[in-house]
Parts: C-alpha cells; sequence; structure tokens
C-alpha cells in the first residue's frame, strides 16, 4: 500500500487568481462574441429600450477588469509566490524539468507512468506562461479600443498595433485561442484527476494535492 | 499660382468668407471668440508660399478640393497660401515647370511649406514614378530638403494609399517613411475633408505653430476621435439595433451598420461632424458603413469592407486567406477530436490493462 502526504501547494491567493481568472474569461467569451456578432437579440423600434450593447459591452468592460486585476496578481505570485508557485518551478530551461518534460509528455501519450509534483508538471506550466504572455497582450489590445483617446493607451496601442483595426482582429483571434485553451485545459485537468492521485481539482479549491512519500 | 484666383472671378462673398471662418474654428475645436482672429489669418496678406507635389495617386485629392463649394474651400486656401508649383493647376508645363519648381525651392529655401500628394515608389530605385526624368523619391527628397515643413494630403501621402496595399508592386510608402528630419502632418482620408486641409493651415497662420499631433502626426482636432464616438447612428449600435443587409428593414430605419462592416468603431476622423458636400452629408448618413479611410493601410485592413474584422493568413496555407472564424472554428474541431481520441486511448488502455490496485 502506497502512503500519500496531504501537502499545501496553492496559496489563497493563487486559488483567488484561478477562478477569478477562469469566471472572468468565461464571461468575456460570452459578451466578446456577443459584441463580435450582435445576433439579433435586440428589442425593435416601439419596445421598451434597454440598451442591450451597451450593458453587454459594460459587463465585457468589468469582467475585463477582473481578468487583469488577476493577471497581475498572478504576475505577482510568479515572482514572490510559493516554491510551486514561481516560474522556476515550472519553466522549461532546468535539466530538472526537461527530465519531468519528457516523462510527463510519454505519460500524455500512454507510453509512460504518470508521476506526480507538487507544482505544475513542466508541459501545463510552459502553457499556463503562455496563457499569461497571452494575457497581458488581451489586456493591453482591450484597453487600447476602451480608452482609443487615452494618451497613454493610444500611443502604446499604436505602437503595438498601429491601428484599432489590428488591435480589434488580435483580440479576436485570441478569443479563440482562449475557447480553444480552455477546452484542453479542461479535458486535461480531468484526465489528471483520474489518472493521477494528487486530486488536482480539489486542489485547486483546496490548496492541497496528495503527493507520494 | 493664386494670381488665377487674385483677380476677384473667384473671390468669395463676405457671408461665405464668414461662414467658413466659422466653420474650420469649430474644426479647430476653438471658441467662437476665435472666429475673428482665424477671419484675420485668412484675410492676412502675409502668404507662405507652398510646393504642392503630386506622386503616385489618382489626383482625387486636388479634385475634390477643388470641387468644394458654399463656401468654396479651395478658394480660401488657395487665396491663403502663395502657391509657387501645382500640377494640376498650374498653367506651366515641360521644361518650364521643371524650371518653376527648381527656381520656387531656391527662392523661398527653408520658408515654404511642402505639400504631397501621392506615394512614393521606392522600389527598384523609384522608377515607377517619375516626372521630368526624375523619380518621385530624388523630387521629395531634394524639395523637402529645403522646406519649413512637409503636410502630407491624403491618404496615399501619409501612409502610401492604395499603390501600397498588398502586394505593393512598386514599393510604395508615404511621405514619413522618406522624410525624418522635418516636422510632417499627416492630412489623411481618401479623400481628406478640405476643411480639415483649411483648418491646418489656418491653425498654423493663425497660432504660428502646428496643432496637437496624434501619434500618426494626425491633427488632433480632426482626428482625435473615432467615427463611432461621434455617430448619429450610435444609439441604435447600444440599443442592439443593425442593418443585417443593406435593404432590408433596419435600413430602411436607419439602423446601425456594425454588422454590415463599418469600421467607424475603429477609425479616427472627424466625418460625423465634420461632413462633406454642401448638404453636409456623410458615408454613414447616407447609409454606407465607413471604410476607414483615415487609418494606415486600410486598404488591407480594413478590407473586406462589408465585414467587421478582415481575414488571415492561414499559415503555411500559401497566401490563402480565410474567415477567422472559420478558421478559429476549424481549430475548435481539431482539438475536439484531438481530446476524443484521447480519451477513446485512455478508455481502451484502462480496459486492456489491469489496473493495479493501490
Ligand atoms: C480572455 C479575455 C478576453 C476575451 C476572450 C475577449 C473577447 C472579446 C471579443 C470576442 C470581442 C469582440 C471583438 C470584435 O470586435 O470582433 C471583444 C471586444 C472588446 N474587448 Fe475583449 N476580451 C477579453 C479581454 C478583454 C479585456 C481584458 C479588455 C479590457 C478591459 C477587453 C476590452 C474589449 C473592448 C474594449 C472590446 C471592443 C468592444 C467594442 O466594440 O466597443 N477585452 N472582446
Ligand atoms: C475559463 C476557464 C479556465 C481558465 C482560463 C483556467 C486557467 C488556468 C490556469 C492559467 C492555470 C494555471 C494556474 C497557474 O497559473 O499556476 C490553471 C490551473 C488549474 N486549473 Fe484552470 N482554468 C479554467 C477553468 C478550470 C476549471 C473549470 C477547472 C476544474 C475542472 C480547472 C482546474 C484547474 C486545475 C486543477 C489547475 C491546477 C493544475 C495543476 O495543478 O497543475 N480550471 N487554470
Ligand atoms: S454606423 Fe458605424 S460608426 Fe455609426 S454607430 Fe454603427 S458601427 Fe458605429
Ligand atoms: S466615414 Fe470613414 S471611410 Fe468615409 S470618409 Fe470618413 S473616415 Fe473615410
Amino acid at each position: 500500500m502506497r502512503v500519500y502526504r496531504r501537502v499545501k501547494v496553492w496559496s489563497v491567493l493563487l486559488r483567488l487568481y484561478h477562478w477569478a481568472f477562469a469566471l472572468s474569461i468565461i464571461t468575456l467569451f460570452l459578451t466578446g462574441y456577443y459584441i463580435h456578432n450582435p445576433f439579433a437579440l435586440g428589442p425593435w423600434e416601439g419596445t421598451p429600450t434597454n440598451f442591450l450593447m451597451a450593458e453587454v459591452r459594460f459587463v465585457h468592460f468589468v469582467a475585463g477588469y477582473v481578468f487583469i486585476a488577476a493577471l497581475l496578481v498572478r504576475i505577482y505570485l510568479l515572482f514572490f509566490g510559493n516554491q510551486y508557485e514561481r516560474f522556476t518551478d515550472f519553466i522549461i530551461f532546468r535539466p530538472r524539468n526537461l527530465v519531468r518534460l519528457f516523462h510527463t509528455v510519454r505519460a500524455y501519450l500512454y507510453l509512460g507512468e504518470h508521476e506526480s509534483y507538487g507544482g505544475h508538471n513542466p508541459l501545463a506550466g510552459t502553457v499556463y506562461l503562455c496563457v499569461l504572455v497571452l494575457s497581458v497582450f488581451m489586456a493591453l489590445s482591450g484597453l487600447f479600443m476602451l480608452y482609443p483617446e487615452g494618451g497613454l493607451w493610444a500611443s502604446w496601442g499604436v505602437t503595438l498595433f498601429g491601428t484599432q483595426q489590428i488591435a480589434r482582429l488580435f483580440h479576436y483571434l485570441l478569443f479563440w485561442v482562449y475557447l480553444i485553451f480552455v477546452m484542453i485545459h479542461v479535458y486535461l485537468v480531468v484526465w489528471n484527476d483520474i489518472f493521477g492521485s494528487e486530486g488536482i481539482i480539489s486542489g485547486i479549491f483546496s490548496g492541497r494535492k496528495f503527493l507520494r512519500t | 499660382m493664386s494670381r488665377l484666383f487674385a483677380n476677384g472671378l473667384m473671390k468669395l462673398r463676405r457671408r461665405d468668407f464668414l461662414k467658413a471662418a466659422t466653420i474650420a474654428t469649430a474644426a479647430m475645436g476653438l471658441p467662437a471668440s476665435m472666429v475673428d482672429k482665424v477671419a484675420a489669418a485668412l484675410k492676412s496678406p502675409a502668404r507662405p508660399p507652398v510646393i504642392w507635389l503630386h506622386f503616385m495617386e489618382c489626383t482625387g485629392c486636388t479634385e475634390s478640393l477643388l470641387r468644394t463649394s458654399h463656401p468654396d474651400v479651395a478658394t480660401l486656401i488657395l487665396d491663403l497660401i502663395s502657391l509657387e508649383y501645382h500640377e494640376t493647376l498650374m498653367a506651366a508645363a515641360g521644361k518650364q515647370a521643371e524650371e518653376n519648381l527648381r527656381r520656387a525651392v531656391e527662392k523661398y529655401r527653408g520658408k515654404f511649406i511642402c505639400v504631397v500628394e501621392g506615394g512614393i515608389s521606392t522600389k527598384d530605385g523609384g522608377v515607377y514614378c517619375k516626372i521630368g526624368g526624375r523619380t518621385a523619391l530624388e523630387i521629395l527628397k531634394h524639395v523637402s530638403a529645403d522646406a519649413s515643413a512637409v503636410i502630407a494630403v491624403g491618404t496615399c501621402a501619409a501612409f502610401g494609399g492604395i499603390q501600397a496595399a498588398a502586394p505593393n508592386p512598386t514599393g510604395a510608402v508615404g511621405v514619413r517613411d522618406i522624410v525624418k528630419d522635418k516636422p510632417i502632418i499627416n492630412i489623411p482620408g481618401c479623400p481628406p475633408n478640405g476643411y480639415n486641409i483649411l483648418a491646418t493651415i489656418v491653425y498654423i497662420l493663425t497660432f504660428n505653430k502646428f496643432p496637437e499631433l496624434d501619434e500618426l502626426n494626425r491633427p488632433k482636432f480632426a482626428y482625435g476621435r473615432r467615427i463611432h464616438d461621434h455617430c448619429e447612428r450610435r444609439p441604435h449600435f447600444d440599443e442592439g439595433r443593425f442593418v443585417e443587409q443593406f435593404g432590408d428593414e433596419g435600413h430602411k430605419k436607419g439602423y446601425c451598420l456594425y454588422k454590415v462592416g463599418c469600421k467607424g468603431p475603429v477609425t479616427y476622423a472627424n466625418c460625423p461632424t465634420q461632413r462633406f458636400c454642401d448638404v453636409g452629408v456623410w458615408p454613414v448618413a447616407a447609409g454606407h458603413g465607413c471604410i476607414g479611410c483615415t487609418e494606415p493601410n486600410f486598404w488591407d485592413n480594413m478590407i473586406p469592407f462589408y465585414e467587421h474584422v478582415p481575414g488571415v493568413e492561414v499559415p503555411a496555407g500559401q497566401g490563402i486567406v480565410g474567415k477567422a472564424e472559420r478558421i478559429g472554428k476549424f481549430a475548435i474541431g481539431a482539438a475536439a477530436a484531438g481530446i476524443a481520441i484521447h480519451a477513446a486511448a485512455g478508455v481502451i488502455k484502462k480496459a486492456t490493462t489491469k489496473e493495479k490496485e493501490e
């Protein structure tokens, strides 16, 4: 019989970040898609007004700010979080993590045994890092569109994207990237919960995983 | 050149003159109390010398300027400046014209304003646009070197325009890519509103300095705000009432043109307030979406004009451009298929290997 230790890996801040991030993104998906393609839900003339598009955009922007706040928290934790939360734990430029990456890929291809780590496996960690970088661009393109006349955003926006249209295209393409990320993410999280013994799903709520002694 | 107009034939009536001064003042975002100052500048006898160059373009900027009326903006501008060289308007031709240009540059060295209309070819040494045996590139470098400032009129001069659209066979660029050491004002538009040209010149004459410019060197009074934020159809946008198709019920009712590709939300210009033509109309008022003609590379980025976002090049697709949406859905499908296969493999593996209980 194997013995497991229950180890605290995710701080409260990280868990708060995860769920603020996840819920804000789901909200941003729904509202963003409506902004992109406003299907005819709007009332026609004669019915009481409700400013559907204005309201949806408002929700998008509020969720956008939650998203940005969560993003900032995660960036802080990358440097000042606990041992598992820092980028050094899962960045692939470390011999230890290269070995782990190899094991992870083997396990995902059903060719090897699942190994358990306290933090992210390096494959997941790398994807999460990419998502954080994309999120910075998502926030910048969003803020550029939100503050078209704001001196700072306007000048950053032009430097980064050139025009609003490109920022909008970028924002919209990343929307699909997030959709795909979330699909695969949720699938792999469930998969790991089934094949692994750490209980990672309860971990993202409780902050604790079960590691082999 | 203004000699043509100074003979009184094209003099404006006082009423029209004041109207134009007032519109120009409003365009600059100045209070009504400034109208007198602007009118004084408009009447000032100290007329700055201007050399107006034409390169790769349709000449639509000049043509549309000359065709404004009530009050005649072109007359005002041409009265305001001392036009030393302008290929469309001048009487001289051939060698004589070239001589005029050379003499004007010499005479007003360091003092004249160089107005450029049209893009500049840079490929193969710029051989695709030559005037009098010299390339546009040479002429622009030569003339701008002695100018006090350069005003790029129209999207071609500002950002390259239609000839710079992909695949840009002649390597066309805007003035800002050639002239690096002179102050530049861009007045883009296809064509730009004559009042924005007038107001810019009047601003310089009235205050003896450049108006405030944005990141792309466009005067903020004209290009500081997006079309969408001043549009008369905006309430329909906020309300979620859209034209689905040209000619449908919503179109007849004047709903927002967002879904038929209006680029108002991504275009900086004052068209909704400044408007065009005698009757004060502009595209969106007439039922057609904005196509974003004041933005860099609009021929590439704002197309398809009747869709919301441009197509994207499919990586490794050898020039295949797809709709972002279709590519996104394809990628989602591929990801879903990958997940399904992976999950199936997992189920089979679980079923075939005996689970070792721990
Ligand atoms: C993962 C995060 C996000 C997703 C999936 C998302 C999705 C979208 C989508 C699909 C659109 C429509 C684009 C189009 O015009 O076709 C949009 C528009 C927009 N988003 Fe986001 N967005 C996200 C984050 C943000 C953030 C952080 C901000 C900034 C506060 C923001 C601000 C905006 C703005 C200003 C628009 C333009 C709305 C308008 O037309 O007025 N978004 N978003
Ligand atoms: C919009 C939806 C979601 C997004 C954008 C998202 C994003 C993320 C990100 C970026 C991380 C990495 C955390 C870090 O930076 O350290 C993460 C971790 C995690 N997420 Fe999500 N998530 C979403 C939904 C979910 C859902 C629905 C679940 C539960 C079923 C879940 C479970 C987890 C777990 C268990 C981890 C930790 C993985 C590990 O231990 O290596 N996520 N998520
Ligand atoms: S018609 Fe165009 S500019 Fe006007 S509100 Fe609709 S999208 Fe905006
Ligand atoms: S409405 Fe748009 S396309 Fe039309 S002139 Fe103005 S900026 Fe150009």
